[in-house]
Order: structure tokens, then C-alpha cells, then sequence
């Protein structure tokens, strides 16, 4: 008995939706098999990275929180990837939106006014649509492959806050440490429940989804990114330019990464610190294939890996698993999602071989 | 003598469709025999299966009187079956012998290779230097390669699959010429093609398909080009309708010293190109494949842009500079070739590819934002006017079969009822029935006062639907000529490449 592929008539509706839970679900299986063979205890892990999370309301929170800035980055790069242009530098321009949100709360220090945030927020989504303008740049003047520089950028702003923050910005109070002086109140983001860590960055997250859910169903921007990612020719054929494709794909997603570091350096951290990089930029990468591309199975993507996230540090302190293990399971679920999405536009059919398949 | 080949009760059967219905019909030792149909009539599934591409799910196949299970392509050459397909296989940047010797299923030393392929074509009159880059040669050499890339097998039955859609009149005399020569010497040859009075010139039989039953076996010089049809498409051929006594209006569309960048390493540019089309009238621009159409119509469309913004004008306005958007908004609409990918995107419903072309003109646009229902209500009735199969505006465009595609691209353009109309290759692959409406649509459209040019490599198209016509080649376009006054040879020279006249471009049309 042989199995083959079949190209489908139409492209299966139902894979969509189907093959992002089975990536999942294949995920927690193959994990807790690959983790049990290496000694430990793999359903534990398992239970302990993806069911814990949830069924622990104490952790609902941290969900929330971790959640939002990867639906903000994932919705952006969602939009991105519809025009087939290849931001995979969103940790750089979140970085740079962290940044310059930073510089604006330092600048201010001291001052109050309900001004101070929102110019900080500005500040953070100008820095990531400039720090994404440069591969923009590049791609259009001088066709450099956008994956390549966007991401070598990404190195380049790490540096860029190891300096800051033990140079110029570094805290004159903190003691040697390499990091900034803590933001007055007027720069830092307010808990929407009081007595909970879940800050105004989360509802912006949900926000920021149902925006761009309707601008890209509806509106002729959305169009022309899913027509230029579909088919260039026909895009140029329908009178979209390819370069201002790319401008505005780029713009977007690094506005929208920019916007997640601005709220993330005032909402959690509320200074500036050599840890602020966490890989949300890379993380959301996984976010937005996960969501379809669209920007409201981002927002469940957004959570399903803000479960891993969560779910990781619990396992690393009751069962003892590595730090990298969260990242070896949100690869699985990629490597799964890529795998599985033959299923979409071919079947898997049954062939006779040379034999009858009469029994089977 | 037993038949070279007979097949009997033939049947193939793929998901949703029986694509060969009980077919039986025999090849004779040197016979030419058409295989004529609509597309989806099952020509190329049948063919298919005699190659050893597919197999049957039943019914037998007999060589040379014995049953035979052809297993693959090789076990077909090996039999003595050779095929020449429509879409060659070369690579482009080789010689012509380098792409012969990658094409041998043994391995031939260079030397004895060239010899043979030398002795083939001293045989056969076929003239080609086997050792010029395939990127050099004319579409009709290209296919000469193919040709003696089969008879070097010394086949038995040869195959050829639409031979001549991309030649000029002359290359299919010669064609022909060597098609005699090899089935004067007993060698069968299965010839498919829709063009009929090519049929009736050359073959001895002809075997009819449609809807994957076989029709009828009729002896082609008995039949008229109107009987074949009408037997391949089941029912009768309608006509175009004119209007008689039309006169043509003022010059509408007025292109001049237009030309393109060369892009890619083997395109063809357009050269200086000019001509003039009038209100009411069908301008046709006739040439071989791959002599600067697609750049030409880029040009026109406006997916390149002009330096010089008079170098297009309609009612005197100048639109070169602008892109496709802003000249659909000056009512200059064009369809591509290429359909899926280009002028349709695949993965897009009817209802999306609509707002590729129809937003502006239509007024589907508002704030930025689409309106979906107007788009749905205009593809809805491009499918009711154009009489596309499809299941409705919500069917995604590459579920459509090639006709019925370009059915709904031709109509998504001519109910936007635009002032010029450029298309290019409109009945490509169409059925004779989609075809025949198509036609009329485009007729209608002149009639209503729409100035069309109309770039094909189908001859008989051009003569039967453009009252003007210019030849195209390596770029350049020929004067303009009446239809009622040029010949078919003549029109082939030019396409060959011989200009009769050096005034090419200063001439307009009488």
C-alpha cells in the first residue's frame, strides 16, 4: 500500500484551521516523547508548559502580559508577510521602539503630564518604522534581500543598548549596574486591574488585532498586500507598485514592533536594561504563521505561545527543564505548521501498489 | 498488415470526470492521422496514455497487432514511439546538440551523436546548425530540435502535439513537407491540433473528439473546416455578426515611437512601435511568439511606463506617463497573455480578481475601503453575460479551466465598456464555442465604438476578426495594411522577418 499526494481543486478551508491546532497537538506529543528520552519526565513537561498556564488562574495574568507585545509584533509582521516581504528583524525594531520610548521618559524625567506617554509611544513607533525603513531602503535602491539585513540589524540594536545603558543613559544612582534610572510615574504604563501586573498594553494588543483585521479585509491597502504577495505580476498588472509595497510592509510592521518595545519598556519593566531583548521579535515570527497571517489568529497564536512562555518557567523550577526547552517547543510548532500545510492545497490519498489493497 | 496502432475501448477516468470514454480507433503504417477536439475534449489524457505518461483503467492498447502495456515514456520510445510537445523542453543557454544529447535515454559519444543528428536532418531537409545556443533560435528551429530529438529514435508513430500554433506560414509549409517525407516512409504520425484547414490539407484521417468520446473517424478532405467544427464543439458554428457597411471614426488611440528596455536576457523589447487605431476598429498585430508582444502590451498597459507622455494618446490626451491605474482611468483597459498569475491571480475569487482591474472604473472603492457587494454584483455578471462555468463570484479563479478563465478576464474587461481595448492572445486555448463568443464580444464592443488592438499569433483570428493589420518582429512593427488587401503569404514574410518596404514606421493606415 502507497500513499500520494494529490493536488486538491480548491485549497482545503478546513486544513487552515485544521493544521495549526494539529501542530500544536503533534508539538506536546513529539516533546513528550523527545524529552522522556533524554531522562526527563516528558509529560510532565508537557502538562507543566501547556496545561498549567491555563489551569492556574494566578498565572492568567502573565499570559496577558506576554501575549500582548507578540500579537502587536505578530499582527505587523502578519501584514508583512501577506507581500511576501521578509521582516524577520522585529526584535531590532522593537528594540529601537524601546529605545527611543526610553530616551523620551529620560528626557522627562522628573516632569508630569498626561503628555509624557503618548509622546513616548510616538517616539517608540517612529523608532521602529526607521530602523525598518533602512532594509526598506535597501531592498528598493539597491535590491538587497530584506531577510539578511533586517535581521543583522537586529545584533546591530542589542549593541546599540549595551551602550546606552552603560554609557550615556546608565542610571547615576544604580550603583555601577548597566542600566537606567527607573521612569517617574508620568512614563510608566498603568495597570488596568489594580493589584494585578496586567498593564494598558494588553487591551491595545486586542485593539491593534481588530484594526488590522478590518484594514486588511476590507480596505485597498489590505488588497494590495495580499495581491502583491499573490502574484507580483498581477499586482503590477492591477496598478500596484512593488517598492511601495515593500515601503509600506516594512513601515507597518516595524511602526507595530516599535510600538510593542514602547509599551513593553514602560508597562513591565519600566527602565531600560541589558535583558529587554527577550526574542518577542522572533517569537512573533512563529506568532504570525501560527495566526494564518491573519490578524486575528494572531491574537490565539499570541496566546498559544505566551503559554509556552509561562509554561517553561514554571517546568524549569518544578521539574528542572532548561531555559532553551520553551524555545525547542515553539520550534516544533513552526517546524509542524510548515509541515503540515501541504495538507491545504494537496490530499493524502491512498495508491494500490503492485498488490490489491483489497485487505486494507 | 496489422495496424502500427490500435487502441480499443479505451477509458481513463480521473476524480469527478471520465476524461476518455470508451474510445477505439486504429493508426495505419504510414498514416497521418489528426486527433481533433475542444479543449477537455481528452486529446491529451489519450495521448498521454499512448506515450506512457499515464496508464489506462481499461481497454487495450495493440502494436503492431500485439496487445502491449506501455509503462512509461521510455518503454514507448523504446517500442518506436516518439513525441514532439507543444511546450519544448530546452535549456535555453546550450547548443542545439548539447540539448539533443541530454534528451538520449543511452549514452552517445558527441562525435557519432552529430553525425547522426547531421544524417537525420540531410534525410529530412531539416536545416539547423547543431551547434548554435538554443537562446539564438527562432521558435519554428526550436521545435526542428524536438523534431530531431524523436526521429533519431527512428520512430514508428510520431506524436505531435499542436505543432503548429507557434509558426508562420512558411515554417508550416516546411513542417508539413517533412511530415510527407517521413510518412512516405511508413512511419505513422498522430497529429493534434484544432486548426482545421491545416487538417484537411495534411492528414489522411481524422479521428474527433468531445467530452472524452469519440465523435466520429471521418476522412478529412471529405468534410469542410464548418463540418469538422461543428462536429467538434456538438452543435452548430455561429458566425460573427457585423455590422455591414460600418465606416471607421476619427483615430482614437494613437501610439508613437514607443519603445521598451531590454529586462531580461532573451526579451524582446518594443522597437519604435507606432500605429494608429480609429474608433469602431479592430486593430490586429500579428508575429510568432517571442518577438516583443508581452513587452508591447506591458507598454500599452501601462506596467511600463513611458518616458515620453506623448508617445500614448487617446482622443488626443497623453498617457504615457502614467501607470495602469491612471490610464484604466482614461479608459485604456488590456489583458495579458498570461493568464493566471498575470491577468487573473489564482488563489483570488472572482469576486477579488474583479477589484484587480474593475475598482476604479466601477466606483468599488470608497474611502479606501472595497465594497465588496459592488464587486460581487459586477463578477456576477461578467458570469451571466460571458456564460463562465463557475460555481459563482465566490469560486477561486484557479479553479476555473483555462477557457472558462479567460472568459471571465475578457469579460471582466468589456463590461467596463472601455474607450480602447488591448488584448493580447484572447482565445488562447479556448474552446471553438468560447471562442466564437469572444469574438462577437470583442465585434460588439468595436461596433459600440471602442478602439481594440488585438495581439495574436492565430492568423486565422486576426483575418477573421481585425479590419487593420501590422506584423510584429524582433520587436518591430510593420506598416499597418487593410485586411481586404494583404495576402497570408505576405503577412508570413513579414513574420518571418523579411520587411518588404523600408518605410516602416512613417506609414499610416489608408
Amino acid at each position: 500500500m502507497r500513499f500520494r499526494l494529490e493536488k486538491r481543486p480548491e485549497p482545503s478551508r478546513l486544513m487552515v484551521y485544521a493544521t495549526p491546532v494539529a501542530a500544536v497537538l503533534l508539538t506536546m506529543i513529539v516533546g513528550a516523547v523527545i524529552f522522556s528520552l533524554i531522562g526527563y519526565d516528558g509529560i510532565g513537561a508537557v502538562r507543566e508548559i501547556f496545561l498549567t498556564p491555563l489551569t492556574n488562574a494566578y498565572k492568567w495574568q502573565d499570559l496577558g502580559v506576554k501575549a500582548a507585545p507578540l500579537i502587536i509584533i505578530g499582527v505587523g509582521l502578519s501584514i508583512a508577510y501577506r507581500a511576501n516581504v521578509w521582516n524577520i528583524g522585529a526584535e531590532g525594531q522593537y528594540i529601537i521602539g524601546g529605545l527611543a520610548g526610553t530616551g523620551v521618559a529620560l528626557a522627562t524625567h522628573g516632569m508630569t503630564g498626561a503628555w509624557i506617554l503618548p509622546l513616548m509611544v510616538l517616539a517608540g513607533v517612529a523608532g521602529g518604522m526607521v530602523y525598518a525603513a533602512v532594509p526598506a531602503f535597501l531592498k528598493v535602491r539597491l535590491n538587497v534581500n530584506e531577510i539578511l539585513t533586517s535581521l543583522m540589524l537586529t545584533y546591530a540594536s542589542v549593541q546599540l543598548i549595551y551602550y546606552l545603558i552603560r554609557a550615556p543613559w546608565k542610571d547615576p544612582m544604580g550603583m555601577g549596574f548597566p542600566q537606567t534610572r527607573m521612569f517617574s510615574e508620568a512614563a510608566r504604563l498603568p495597570t488596568i486591574m489594580p493589584g494585578t501586573i496586567v498593564h494598558l498594553g494588553v487591551p491595545i494588543a486586542i485593539v491593534v488585532a481588530l484594526i488590522a483585521w478590518f484594514i486588511m479585509s476590507r480596505s485597498v491597502f489590505g488588497y494590495q498586500m495580499k495581491v502583491v504577495g499573490a502574484a507580483p505580476h498581477a499586482a503590477r498588472y492591477g496598478g500596484f507598485s512593488e517598492n511601495r509595497t515593500i515601503w509600506l510592509a516594512m513601515l507597518v510592521s516595524g511602526a507595530l514592533a516599535g510600538l510593542a518595545g514602547v509599551l513593553e519598556v514602560a508597562g513591565p519593566f519600566q527602565r531600560m536594561v541589558p535583558g529587554f531583548p527577550t526574542n518577542y521579535g522572533f517569537t512573533a515570527i512563529i506568532v504570525a504563521f501560527l495566526g494564518r497571517l491573519n490578524p486575528l489568529g494572531v491574537i490565539f497564536a499570541g496566546l498559544v505561545m505566551a503559554i509556552t512562555f509561562v509554561g517553561g518557567e514554571v517546568a524549569q523550577t518544578t521539574i528542572g527543564l532548561p531555559n532553551a526547552a520553551t524555545g525547542i517547543f515553539q520550534a516544533m510548532v513552526l517546524f509542524f505548521l510548515l509541515a503540515g500545510d501541504i495538507l491545504v492545497r494537496y490530499r493524502v490519498r491512498r495508491v494500490a501498489g503492485n498488490r490489491a489493497v483489497g485487505a486494507a | 498488415m496489422p495496424h502500427r496502432l490500435e487502441l480499443t475501448s479505451i477509458s481513463k477516468r480521473f476524480p469527478g470526470v471520465l476524461a476518455n470514454d470508451d474510445i477505439s480507433f486504429a493508426v495505419q503504417p504510414g498514416e497521418i492521422h489528426a486527433l481533433l477536439g475542444e479543449n477537455g475534449a481528452g486529446k491529451s489524457t489519450l495521448v498521454k496514455m499512448i506515450y506512457g505518461i499515464m496508464q489506462p483503467d481499461g481497454g487495450e492498447i495493440r502494436w503492431n497487432g500485439r496487445p502491449t502495456v506501455i509503462a512509461s515514456p521510455k518503454a514507448a520510445r523504446k517500442l518506436g514511439i516518439g513525441m514532439v510537445f507543444q511546450h519544448f523542453s530546452l535549456f535555453e543557454a546550450l547548443t542545439v546538440l548539447e540539448n539533443i544529447a541530454l534528451g538520449m535515454d543511452g549514452k552517445i559519444p558527441a562525435r557519432e551523436l552529430e553525425t547522426r543528428i547531421r544524417d537525420v536532418m540531410g534525410i529530412y531537409g531539416l536545416l539547423l546548425d547543431p551547434h548554435r545556443t538554443v537562446a539564438t533560435l527562432s521558435v519554428g528551429e526550436r521545435q526542428r530540435i524536438e523534431i530531431v530529438r524523436a526521429l533519431l529514435l527512428d520512430p514508428k508513430l510520431l506524436i505531435m502535439d499542436e505543432p503548429t500554433s507557434v509558426l508562420t506560414p512558411q515554417e508550416v509549409g516546411q513542417l508539413f513537407d517533412v511530415l510527407r517525407k517521413l510518412a512516405a516512409q511508413g512511419c505513422s504520425i498522430l497529429y493534434i491540433s484544432h486548426k482545421l484547414h491545416e487538417i484537411r490539407e495534411l492528414c489522411d484521417t481524422a479521428t474527433i473528439l468531445r467530452g472524452g468520446k469519440l465523435v466520429d473517424t471521418c476522412d478529412p478532405r471529405q468534410e469542410t473546416s464548418r463540418s469538422m467544427a461543428e462536429k467538434m464543439i456538438g452543435a452548430g458554428l455561429k458566425d460573427i455578426v457585423r455590422v455591414p457597411n460600418r465606416t471607421l471614426g476619427q483615430p482614437k488611440f494613437v501610439v508613437s515611437g514607443l519603445s521598451t528596455i531590454k529586462t531580461g536576457h532573451f526579451e524582446v523589447p518594443a522597437d519604435n512601435i507606432g500605429f494608429t487605431v480609429r474608433t469602431g476598429e479592430i486593430f490586429g498585430i500579428a508575429g510568432v511568439a517571442g518577438n516583443g508582444q508581452n513587452a508591447l502590451l506591458d507598454a500599452l498597459s501601462g506596467e511600463i511606463r513611458s518616458s515620453d507622455k506623448h508617445a500614448i494618446t487617446i482622443d488626443g490626451h497623453p498617457l504615457g506617463l502614467l501607470d495602469t491605474t491612471g490610464r484604466r482611468k482614461h479608459g485604456l483597459c488590456a489583458v495579458p497573455e498570461e493568464r493566471n498569475g498575470h491577468a487573473a491571480v489564482g488563489e483570488f475569487t472572482l469576486s477579488d480578481n474583479s477589484v484587480l482591474t474593475a475598482r476604479d472604473r466601477l466606483g468599488m472603492v470608497v474611502l479606501g475601503l472595497i465594497n465588496g457587494g459592488a464587486a460581487k454584483t459586477y463578477t456576477g455578471k461578467v458570469i451571466a453575460e460571458f456564460a463562465v462555468k463557475a460555481l459563482g463570484p465566490g469560486s477561486t479563479a484557479g479553479s476555473l479551466s483555462g477557457g472558462n478563465l479567460q472568459k471571465y478576464i475578457m469579460g471582466r474587461e468589456i463590461l467596463q465598456k472601455p474607450g480602447v481595448l488591448v488584448v493580447s492572445q484572447p482565445t488562447w486555448g479556448v474552446d471553438a464555442g468560447a471562442a466564437a463568443a469572444i469574438h462577437q464580444a470583442l465585434v460588439d464592443l468595436a461596433a459600440a465604438g471602442s478602439a481594440i488592438v488585438v495581439i495574436s499569433q492565430d492568423l486565422d483570428e486576426l483575418l477573421a476578426l481585425c479590419d487593420t493589420l501590422a506584423v510584429i518582429n524582433m520587436g518591430r512593427l510593420s506598416p499597418a495594411r487593410p485586411v481586404g488587401e494583404v495576402s497570408v503569404e505576405e503577412i508570413g514574410l513579414l513574420m518571418g522577418g523579411v520587411h518588404g518596404a523600408a518605410e516602416a514606421h512613417d506609414a499610416v493606415p489608408a
